[in-house]
């Protein structure tokens, strides 16, 4: 019984962590930036494509790739946020205008993303083995690979909350989440924070990609499916707000674990139940205003 | 009446220039023969499109093209293929709505196969209502089978589970004594087909199924499924899936020590990909096969095209070499029949047989003979994936029990 408890908790957990990491990755580009990036899916697929390829190519450990891929990552994130985004902002009479601008303009993006991965890496399966061995916890046995991931997840996310809770920037960013007029007005660098939060956005996704590739296989089509996952996880959170995606995902990790438990074949549909539960009873979710 | 005359032969003097002038235009315009193709290059099914068929026909064009072409005696001279390919998007609609354009605006000269089996099933009544032949590739069923009948322009070149696949995997299970099996199946047409056929077959050779799970096509974690089938100790483990699944089983199994004493999984395990990720690790995995390059000299010039100083990744031990011996028995059919009228081509492929890659090639009720496969079940042994069953074609003898696999790490 208790090991059948921990199978299920430590499953949730794990699959949890990933989607946490995603989440927080959309809620910067979301809550606070208010692009809702269909592509972001997209770079989850780039992190993972650059780390498979470093491991198999060049034999770069996979977990050293994450810290390559972050900064190549954040690049990309901010100048597109720089370039299109910004353009679009300027031109746009009104914050809603802008969302539903910006959202038309990632889905450009995803297309492009996509196609041109497709043509760099193919469309087939990719996969390779790493830290594929079994660890018992409490008499219950997990993949290490599997866990290392959660480490991870946890370690980026508790590190980028750190970040946000402490220093300067972190608290502009949380201001520009709150109200950004205001925050403007006190000082803060609106377009800088908003550039700077869909770089640490791709980051995150980034980050998980290359997660994701050690425990799983990966396609060049594979972004859409985690983007509507961390839609879910940021609803289920509350918008904006990174600690309600940190426990969303996490939450729907350990809801996915038991369902999964129970019928595999159920595990998404009570992602979209509890979507949809979310959306008529607490529409702000978990920790939204 | 002199006039009369005249003016007769006039009259089939111009009528005899326009006909030599219309056949003479045609012999010089037709310049070559364009196939059409509704494939998926984007969305999910690129994956197997990508690695199956585009690979078989893009070697095969260009090796026919480097020789002038099909030959066609209407016309008397030899016509290279061009290919005319929309992306389908992986999208059924679209594929649906991209072959009748193929057919009714492009008026492409011959029509080749979308990807994948509910694919086939939506695109062979249309290829058959405009009476164009439909040689298909990825795909197979046992229901087509069904429908083959009422379908005479479609020719379905792949094995697949009651064809003959499975009979030989139960066969040659039970005569090692394989007593128990645990079913895990991809929630689709094809998971469904394959643990139903398997349902069938198993208990003919004494093995009892004590688990059977499906899952979604995208399911991530699997070890609930893997940890079931290790606590039923079960002596045989199917994984009737497509790599998405078959490469996490493969990884779950691996990492909980799961080593039952045969693991199949397909398709999957056939491809050079699923070796390169595992390497060693997968030494006795068996999946599902058509030929080995050991086989025959034609089987070895044949991996020698497709592989080549390629990357392992890219082979398919089981697709394949059926996708290249239907493209080879078209061909010869095209030549046989000196035209490239459908109806006359499609009547050639129903009743002779021609000689491909695996040997006298022939169809049968619209499928390829299951005489005319060189193999059914593959087992990866030493790094080639070699034929297993049925015994006739064997490449190597079938280990059972599988070796374990390989020691984990120490654990905590």
């Amino acid at each position: 019984m208790i090991v059948t408890f921990l199978d299920i908790v430590i499953a949730g957990l794990l699959m949890g962590g990933i989607y946490a990491l995603i989440a927080v990755g959309l809620s910067l580009q979301y809550g606070v930036a208010r692009v809702l990036n269909i592509s972001h899916g997209e770079f989850i697929m780039i992190g993972a494509f650059g780390t498979w390829m470093l491991y198999k190519m060049v034999g770069i450990n996979p977990l050293i790739t994450l810290a390559m891929c972050g900064p190549v990552l954040f690049l990309i994130g901010f100048f597109l946020h720089k370039t299109l985004f910004r353009s679009l902002l300027a031109s746009s009479a009104s914050a809603d205008i802008f969302e539903a601008k910006s959202m038309l303009a990632s889905f450009g993006l995803l297309f492009i993303i996509q196609n041109i991965a497709i043509l760099t890496w193919g469309a087939d399966i990719k996969s390779y083995s790493y830290l594929n061995y079994g660890v018992n916890l409490g008499g219950a046995l997990f993949a290490a690979n599997r866990l290392v991931t959660l480490l991870f997840a946890v370690v980026i996310s508790t590190a980028f909350y750190l970040f946000l809770a402490f220093t300067r920037l972190g608290k502009g960013i949380r201001a520009a989440a709150q109200d950004p007029r205001t925050a403007g007005l006190m000082g803060v660098n609106i377009n800088q924070v908003l550039a700077l939060c869909f770089g640490f956005g791709a980051v995150m996704a980034g980050l998980a990609g290359g997660l994701l590739s050690m425990c799983y296989p990966i396609t060049t089509t594979m972004g859409m499916e985690y983007t509507i996952i961390a839609i879910i996880v940021v609803v289920l959170g509350g918008l904006g707000s990174i600690v309600g995606s940190f426990i969303g995902g996490f939450l729907l990790g350990i809801i996915g674990s038991i369902v999964t438990y129970i019928e595999p074949g159920l595990a998404m549909v009570s992602y979209y139940v509890i979507f949809i539960v979310l959306l008529l009873a607490k529409p702000t979710g978990i920790l939204g205003k | 009446m002199k006039n009369k005359v005249l003016l007769g032969l006039l009259v089939v003097t111009v009528a005899v220039v326009f006909l030599v002038g219309v056949c003479a235009t045609n012999s010089l315009a037709k310049d070559k023969i364009v196939v059409g193709m509704a494939r998926p290059i984007s969305g999910w099914m690129a994956v197997i499109g990508d690695s199956a068929f585009r690979p078989v026909y893009e070697t095969w064009v260009k090796e026919v093209n480097a020789k002038g072409g099909i030959y066609v005696k209407e016309y008397g001279k030899k016509l290279p293929i061009e290919l005319l390919i929309y992306d389908d998007k992986s999208d059924v609609g679209t594929m649906t709505r991209l072959t009748e354009k193929l057919i009714v605006q492009d008026k492409v000269d011959f029509l080749w196969p979308a990807c994948g089996t509910a694919f086939v099933f939506a695109q062979a009544p249309i290829a058959n209502k405009h009476g164009y032949i439909l040689l298909t590739a990825e795909g197979g069923a046992t229901q087509v089978k069904e429908m083959l009948r009422s379908l005479p322009y479609v020719f379905v070149g792949l094995s697949f589970s009651d064809w003959y696949q499975l009979p030989v995997f139960a066969e040659l299970l039970g005569e090692k004594g394989a007593k128990t099996a645990y079913i895990m199946y991809v929630g689709d047409l094809f998971g469904i087909e394959y643990s139903g056929v398997a349902g069938i077959e198993f208990p003919k050779h004494g093995i009892d199924i004590v688990g059977i799970s499906s899952v979604p096509p995208g399911a991530k974690d699997l070890s609930p499924i893997i940890k079931k089938a290790k606590a039923s100790n079960a002596d045989v483990f199917c994984c009737f899936g497509y790599p998405d699944q078959v490469l996490p089983a493969t990884g779950t199994s691996i990492a909980l020590g799961f080593n039952p004493k045969a693991w199949i999984g397909g398709p999957g395990a056939n491809f050079g990909f699923y070796h390169t990720t595992f390497g060693p690790a997968v030494e006795g995995v068996m999946g599902f096969t058509s030929f080995s390059p050991k086989q025959s000299a034609a089987a070895k010039e044949l991996a020698d095209k497709l592989y080549a100083g390629k990357p392992e990744e890219i082979q398919d031990f089981w697709g394949h070499p059926l996708y290249w011996a239907s493209l080879e028995f078209w061909k010869q059919a095209i030549e046989k029949a000196g035209t490239l009228d459908q109806k006359v081509i499609r009547d050639i492929m129903a009743t002779q047989k021609f000689k491909t890659v695996l040997g006298p090639t022939w169809f049968e009720n619209g499928l390829m003979a299951k005489e005319c496969h060189t193999g059914e079940i593959g087992q990866w042994q030493k790094g080639m994936f070699e034929v297993v069953g049925p015994k006739k074609h064997a490449t190597a003898k079938f280990v059972y029990p599988k070796p374990p696999w390989p020691k984990p790490k120490p654990k905590k």
